[in-house]
């Protein structure tokens, strides 16, 4: 499972553009003000996908939940999914 | 402060709009949700409409930008600007996220042929979108004055009493996150008003373009109402110069 570290995320989007043309349609923006870049973990289905993690510029703004790992550059098996 | 230029017309205009929000068309949505609800037809309809009319401020934006030269106005205005195009866009992605969560379409492609979300040129979102791509040829300040406090004013209060009105959570929180949105793309229009509309054609001009961009906004709401509704869509009314050639 995945998600947005806002501290590092830069809101670029690349996530959202890359989710939505491979129809997975996990990425969405937040019903908040600041309309965050949020990951809904029902629909992501990483580790099977890890397109997000190819195309995010921030190192760090993508972590698994589960571990707390930062997958911003993509670790190696990621390239291997 | 040093007194701006244009501040009086800037408030003018928006003074005007504002006492017009509460009466467009989309008032008969607003009362159908708040009194029976919409139900899933209208909501999706509602919804298709308004992506419709977001995705094409591309088109719209994208003209204006071609109409900006270097230095013509200072760094604050385009800033702006493109701040402006940023909102639009994330506004546009609201509702397709919408679209999309509650199963109205499949995909994202699957938008363009839907019957709610399409485009078509023989249409009231077409002759508005049109509209606006033509201010292109005007200045930056008079086709931002047009926009912002004209239409966006109108869209700010309806924006605010459908999410009132409306029970389903996920469109009041659509409406609702985009209101401080909205809130200072008005503000940037004043703004830009106030400090660089100071010639009295500019302010003629602008008196001209917020009547035109809120005439032709109204038209498209109009449409979006008669569709979320279910009524026969409801004619315009005709130009009052016919042009022959």
């Amino acid at each position: 499972m995945l998600k947005v570290d806002h501290q590092r995320c830069t809101e670029c989007r690349m996530c959202y553009i890359v989710c939505r043309e491979l129809d997975i349609n996990a990425v969405y923006v937040a019903h908040e003000p600041l309309h965050r870049i949020e990951i809904d973990p029902v629909a992501c289905t990483y580790p099977g996908c890890t397109a997000c993690l190819m195309y995010c510029p921030a190192a760090g703004s993508i972590v698994e939940v589960e571990t707390g790992r930062s997958v911003v550059p993509p670790p190696l098996e990621a390239w291997q999914a | 402060m040093r007194d701006l230029p244009g501040k009086a017309l800037a408030q003018e205009l928006a003074a005007a709009s504002q006492a017009e929000a509460r009466a467009t068309p989309m008032e008969d949505v607003i009362a159908k949700a708040a009194n029976d609800g919409l139900d899933t037809t209208a909501t999706h309809r509602l919804v298709g409409r308004l992506w419709a009319l977001e995705r094409m401020f591309y088109y719209i934006y994208g003209g204006w930008g071609q109409g900006l030269e270097m230095n013509d106005f200072p760094p604050s205005v385009k800033y702006l600007f493109s701040k402006q195009i940023v909102d639009e866009s994330t506004h546009e992605m609201l509702y397709m996220d919408l679209l999309l969560k509650k199963g109205f379409i499949a995909n994202q492609k699957a938008a363009f042929a839907d019957p709610a979300c399409g485009f078509r040129v023989n249409s009231s979102l077409a002759y508005y979108i049109f509209s606006l791509r033509n201010l292109a040829t005007y200045p930056h300040t008079i086709r931002i004055a047009a926009l912002n406090l004209g239409p966006k004013i109108l869209e700010l209060a309806w924006t605010e009493a459908l999410a009132a009105a409306t029970d389903d959570p996920e469109l009041k929180g659509a409406f609702e996150s985009q209101i401080v949105e909205n809130r200072s793309h008005v503000n940037m229009g004043r703004r830009i008003v106030e400090e660089f509309i100071s010639k009295p054609v500019d302010a003629e001009l602008a008196h001209w373009a917020v009547g035109i961009a809120k005439r032709d906004y109204c038209r498209y709401l109009q449409e979006v109402a008669d569709i979320v509704l279910d009524r026969p869509l409801t004619a315009p009314t005709p130009p009052r110069v016919r042009v022959l050639d």
